[in-house]
C-alpha cells in the first residue's frame, strides 16, 4: 500500500478547475433565481389558484419530483433535438436545472403559505389590503421567511446536483475534473481536491443565502429572532 | 550422498537443456508443430468478429489466415479481449498476436512489432454539405469528442481556439448527440462514424479533416528475432503483391491508410 501523492499534477490544471467553479456557479445563481420565481409562482397558483391551474402545476411537480434528473438533462439536450430544436447545452442545461429546481421549491413554498394562520389573512382583509398586497405582504414574505432553511439546503443541494449535467457535455466543475484525470491519471488527487472545492462552494451558497435571507427579511435582521 | 550430488548435476544439465529448448526460436517450434497460435480479440468488427454462422470473419482473421497459409501451418486461434493481448503473448499463451495492436512506444517496451500491415485513421466528421477542408474552418463549429480518448486530445491540440470542443461522457452518448442533431461535428473512429450514418441517415457524415493515423503490426515476443525476420519479410510480400490492402478493403471498406504501405514498402 504504498501510492505517492501528487497533487501538483492535479493543481497545475488549475485554470480548468477555476473554469469548472465559474460554470457551476453561474449555472446555480441561474437556476436558483427562475427556481424561486418559478418555485414562488406555482405555489401561489397551487394553494390558491382555479382548479385547471392547480392540475397543471401538480402534474409539473409530481412530474418532475418523480422523475431523474439526468432523464430530464437527456430529454432538454437530445430529446428535443431530435425534433429539430436544438438548445446550446449551457442553456438547455440550465433549463432543466431550473424546471427541477422550480418544482421542489413549489413544494417547500407551498408548506409554507399553508402555514399562514387565517388569522393573519383576516387582519389583512380588516386592514383593507387588496389581494396583491395580502399576498406579497402577508402570505409570500413570511411564507418564505418561514422555510427559509429548507429552501437554502434545497439550493446547496441544486449546486451539488449540477455535477450531474456533465453527462450531457457540459463542462462544469465536475465534467473538468473528469477531464484533467483522464489527462493526469491522478484521479485519486483530482477526488479530494474536488471534495474540497464543492465544499468551499456549498459553504459559499449557504452564506449567500444567509445574507440575502437578512436583506429580505427585515424582521430577522431587526429582532434576530426566527419567525 | 554422493547419488545426491549426482542427482542434481544430473536435475542441473536437465532444467538447462530444458531451458534450451524453450529458449529455442518460436518460429522452429510453430513449424515443427505445424499450428501457429495467434490471439484474436473476437468482438470488434470489421476488424475481428464472428459471421452468423459463428465463424471467426474480419480483416485481422484473413490477414492472419494468410499469414498462417504462407507460412505453410494451420491457425489456432486464441481468443482474447482488448486488455489481455499483452499478456497473453507474454505468458506464452499465444505465438503472436494479431488483433488491432496499435504500434505505441508503451508498447514496444514489453514486445516486439513487425512492420505495420494495417492502420486506422480517425477523422474529425461533418455533414457532407458542410465546407472543411483545413483545421482552421473548425473555428466557432461545436465538434463532439470523448472525453478522455486520443481523439479527445488530438482535437483538442489541433483545433482553432475558439472551436467549441463538446465533451461526453462515453462514446455512446457523443453518438447520441450527433444521432440527435444536437451537434454536428463529430471527431470518432470511422466504424462509429458509420454506425452514425446508419442510425441517421440524413446526417450523411463523411471523414473531412485526419487527425491521427494509428500502425498497426503483428506483436511478438522479444526474444523471437527469427519469427520476426520472417513476419516482416511476411509483410512486405503482402504489401507490394497488394494481397493485404485487399483484405482491408474488403472488411473495412475503405483503403487501408497510406501510412502503412509506406512505412512497410
Amino acid at each position: 500500500m504504498t501510492y505517492h501523492f501528487d497533487f501538483g499534477a492535479v493543481l497545475a490544471h488549475w485554470p480548468l478547475l477555476l473554469e469548472g467553479v465559474w460554470t457551476t456557479l453561474r449555472l446555480t445563481l441561474f437556476s436558483t433565481v427562475f427556481g424561486i420565481l418559478i418555485g414562488a409562482f406555482c405555489a401561489v397558483i397551487r394553494t390558491g389558484g382555479p382548479t385547471w391551474a392547480r392540475a397543471v402545476v401538480s402534474l409539473y411537480v409530481e412530474f418532475i419530483r418523480n422523475t431523474p434528473l439526468l432523464v430530464q438533462s437527456y430529454f432538454l439536450i437530445f430529446g428535443i433535438a431530435s425534433l429539430g430544436i436544438r438548445l446550446p447545452i449551457l442553456i438547455g442545461a440550465t433549463i432543466a436545472l431550473t424546471v427541477n429546481i422550480g418544482a421542489y421549491t413549489t413544494e417547500i413554498v407551498r408548506a409554507g403559505i399553508e402555514s399562514i394562520h387565517r388569522g393573519q389573512l383576516e387582519a389583512a382583509t380588516c386592514l383593507g389590503l387588496s389581494r396583491t398586497q395580502t399576498y406579497l405582504h402577508v402570505i409570500i414574505r413570511p411564507a418564505l421567511e418561514r422555510v427559509y432553511p429548507a429552501l437554502a439546503s434545497q439550493y446547496v443541494l441544486l449546486m451539488l446536483a449540477s455535477s450531474i449535467v456533465s453527462s450531457v457535455g457540459v463542462e462544469e466543475l465536475f465534467g473538468m475534473s473528469n477531464r484533467i484525470q483522464s489527462e493526469t491519471f491522478r484521479n485519486f488527487e483530482i477526488f479530494v481536491v474536488l471534495g474540497v472545492i464543492y465544499l468551499l462552494l456549498a459553504v459559499l451558497v449557504r452564506t449567500g443565502f444567509a445574507l440575502l435571507g437578512l436583506a429580505i427579511f427585515p424582521r430577522r435582521r431587526k429582532l434576530g429572532t426566527p419567525l | 550422498m554422493r547419488h545426491f550430488g549426482k542427482a542434481l548435476t544430473a536435475a542441473v544439465i536437465l532444467v538447462a537443456a530444458l531451458s534450451q529448448a524453450a529458449s529455442a526460436d518460436t518460429l522452429d517450434k510453430i513449424k515443427s508443430a505445424g499450428v501457429i497460435r495467434i490471439a484474436i480479440d473476437l468482438s470488434v468488427p470489421p476488424w475481428s468478429f464472428k459471421d452468423e454462422n459463428l465463424n471467426p470473419t474480419g480483416s485481422e482473421v484473413e490477414a492472419a489466415k494468410l499469414l498462417a497459409s504462407d507460412l505453410g501451418v494451420k491457425m489456432e486461434i486464441v481468443s482474447t479481449n482488448g486488455a489481455n493481448r499483452i499478456p497473453f503473448l507474454l505468458s506464452n499463451r499465444t505465438d503472436v498476436v494479431m488483433s488491432a495492436l496499435s504500434i505505441t512506444d508503451e508498447r514496444k517496451k514489453l514486445i516486439a512489432f513487425s512492420l505495420p500491415y494495417a492502420g486506422a485513421t480517425t477523422y474529425v466528421a461533418a455533414p457532407k454539405s458542410m465546407d472543411i477542408r483545413t483545421l482552421a474552418d473548425l473555428s466557432g463549429k461545436r465538434i463532439a469528442v470523448t472525453r478522455g480518448t486520443t481523439n479527445d486530445a488530438d482535437l483538442t491540440a489541433a483545433a482553432p481556439r475558439d472551436a467549441e470542443i463538446i465533451r461526453f461522457e462515453d462514446e455512446a452518448t457523443t453518438m447520441t448527440s450527433v444521432v440527435s442533431n444536437q451537434v454536428d461535428l463529430v471527431a470518432q473512429v470511422p466504424t462509429l462514424v458509420d454506425l452514425i450514418n446508419k442510425k441517421n441517415p440524413a446526417k450523411n457524415l463523411e471523414p473531412k479533416l485526419p487527425l491521427r493515423t494509428a500502425l498497426m503490426g503483428v506483436g511478438m515476443r522479444k526474444e523471437d528475432a527469427e519469427l520476426k525476420q520472417w513476419v516482416d519479410a511476411w509483410v512486405k510480400t503482402n504489401i507490394a503483391n497488394g494481397k493485404l490492402q485487399e483484405v482491408f478493403k474488403k472488411f473495412q471498406g475503405t483503403d487501408l491508410p497510406k501510412e502503412v504501405v509506406t512505412a512497410s514498402q
